[in-house]
């Protein structure tokens, strides 16, 4: 409640400092931090809206929220049928792809709406007409246009089918006509670093206000801590895996000597 | 309840890792077999990547070829100087191994031939052991007793570097053993198996070994290719997830101390032959897999920065 109240008096302060419409943001949090019986994580994002008083009342305001994880770098591997095996034959290196993309409106948005003002990277039906120009694409030896495409909606179909992409609508709720909530969903197989949220209000189609802020994803626990030894001592870590297979099959035989004898 | 598995980045069920250790330690025991050869497909099928189910397999058999080697040294049934000697090969092989498969791994290749070589492997072993065990179920019907040979004479005592080994009763050349442990090395680093399964007959047949010497000399050798395996994967394709080789390790000794009091109470053939056809199955499963066209013919896999 006291959230709601709180805003509430911002979104007034901001009436009175202006007369346009507005936007202010709040969040619960900053930092994520995924353990091992993380099973996926509901970020909180809210805010206020105010549409421009000076337009009519019926005018359409919508909120989108759009989440951009941190990048990485992918292979995309085709199968082909060699004489009746499947085997991965052609392959795309797709360098600073984000590795969570998240994009959430309160009604459906056109995809001329997402194209004019550069957001969204789900829903193009020609891939090449996306601006991919972030990415460092390394494309071997593919040179045909409609299997760079194939490779693009690749990279979109097994990220979405993992819930790294996602794009919703109706997933915002809205309260007392000014306030928005919505619960974005962080599964755990998310990478870890920094996250960046952007809010747009749309008013008649166009981007009124934005907002941006970022959180930060990071693991914790005992399993974090085996990756990173993992990585950073690997002779130390794979003489310890060692020693415990010894420990157990030498202990395993020493009590079931006994046992048997018994 | 299910345990994140940090290596393999997902979570798996706590009671389906310890009855597949539980199980595959039992056949193993009840057999005299590593079962590295059904616990890395059996890894795959449950969805641990390639990578991780290879490496941790030969962390696992560390541990189960310990086990057993303490029983047969006890009974004085380890041949010390041919174990050695089959691990300077093992050393090279093993090697070589880890660098193939992980040239197989920046190719994008590696589950195919994995898959291919288990295949292989899988319907010679489930073939063999299904002709071997039928057999021996028909000469007991017919009441008949097989004789077989002991000792085998051939090119291997005929090479250049012999040497004694005491223990077995042998005066033969080193390079057989040698190229043997070169071969066990290579298919222990690539597809996570002790190779029991080879080197036992392997032993028998080119080296002439005396049957009684060649399960505890063989496992004595597996402890110390895997254990080079396992180091190798670890810092070369950091593969090995402790905490998969960890649940392994208990439910297997456990499994296989079971499967040796059972192999004294129960008849091999009967048994043999339902490993064989489980084997069998097995690799049936990995033929439908590379055959059948898969609904998403795309795969992505993401590049990890190593830092």
């Amino acid at each position: 409640m006291n959230l709601k109240i709180f805003l509430f008096i911002e979104l007034l302060i901001l009436f009175f400092i202006s007369s346009a419409s507005a936007l202010v943001i709040g969040s619960d949090e900053e930092e994520i931090y995924i353990d091992a019986n993380f099973s996926g994580k509901n970020l909180l994002v809210f805010g206020a809206f105010y549409s421009d008083p000076s337009q009519a009342r019926d005018n359409k305001s919508d909120i989108l929220i759009e989440v951009v994880g941190p990048t990485e770098d992918v292979v995309i591997r085709k199968k082909e049928s060699f004489f009746g095996f499947w085997l991965n034959s052609k392959s795309v290196g797709f360098n600073d792809v984000p590795g969570f993309y998240y994009l959430s409106s309160t009604s459906e948005i056109t995809t001329e709406f997402l194209d004019e003002n550069n957001i969204g990277l789900l829903n193009k039906k020609d891939a090449q007409l996306i601006d991919w120009s972030a990415l460092n694409i390394d494309w071997g030896n593919i040179k045909n246009e409609k299997e760079k495409d194939s490779f693009y909606a690749a990279l979109i179909r097994t990220k979405e089918s993992k819930d790294l992409y996602r794009q919703v609508n109706g997933e915002i709720d809205i309260i007392d006509g000014n306030l928005f909530r919505s619960y974005i969903e962080i599964p755990n197989t998310v990478p870890v670093g920094q996250y960046r949220v952007n809010l747009y209000l749309i008013i008649d189609n166009k981007i009124s206000n934005e907002y941006s802020y970022n959180f930060i994803v990071t693991r914790v626990g005992i399993e974090e801590a085996i990756y990173s030894f993992s990585k950073n001592y690997p002779l130390v870590y794979g003489l310890i895996s060692l020693v415990i297979a010894i420990l157990i099959g030498w202990s395993g035989a020493e009590v079931f000597k006994r046992f048997r004898k018994v | 309840m299910s345990i994140y598995l940090p290596i393999a980045e997902l979570s798996v069920n706590i009671f389906l890792l310890l009855s597949l250790g539980g199980v595959v330690g039992f056949l193993s025991g009840m057999f005299g077999l590593g079962g590295g050869f059904l616990m890395t497909p059996i890894l795959i099928f449950i969805g641990i990547p390639t990578n991780v189910a290879v490496a941790t397999s030969a962390n696992q058999i560390v541990a189960s070829s310990i086990s057993g080697t303490i029983g047969y040294w006890r009974q004085g049934l380890v041949d010390f100087k041919m174990g050695g000697v089959l691990l300077i090969g093992s050393f090279f092989g093993s090697i070589l191994g880890v660098w193939i498969f992980s040239r197989l791994v920046v190719l994008g290749q590696i589950d195919t031939v994995i898959s291919i070589l288990y295949f292989a492997l899988l319907t010679s072993i489930g073939l063999i052991m299904l002709a071997e065990s039928s057999q021996v179920i028909r000469d007991r019907i017919r009441r008949k007793t097989v004789k077989r040979k002991i000792h085998y004479h051939n090119w291997a005592h005929k090479l250049p570097f012999k040497m004694k080994f005491y223990k077995s009763k042998l005066y033969i050349s080193a390079i057989p053993p040698i190229i043997i442990g070169f071969v066990i090395g290579i298919l222990s680093a690539t597809m996570g198996i002790g190779g029991t399964f080879i080197l036992i007959p392997a032993m028998i047949y080119f080296l002439g070994m005396p049957t009684s010497k060649v399960i505890g000399t063989s496992l004595f050798q597996i402890i110390f290719v895997t254990a080079l395996v396992t180091l190798l994967h670890a810092t070369t394709t950091f593969a090995v997830d402790a905490v998969l080789a960890f649940f392994l390790i208990i439910a297997s000794v456990i499994g296989a101390q079971l499967g040796v009091l059972a192999a004294n109470k129960l008849r091999g053939e009967e048994i043999r032959a339902l490993l064989a056809i489980i084997v069998l199955g097995v690799a049936t499963k990995i033929a439908l897999d590379l055959l059948v066209e898969p609904n998403e013919i795309f795969n992505i896999s993401v590049i990890r920065a190593l830092f």
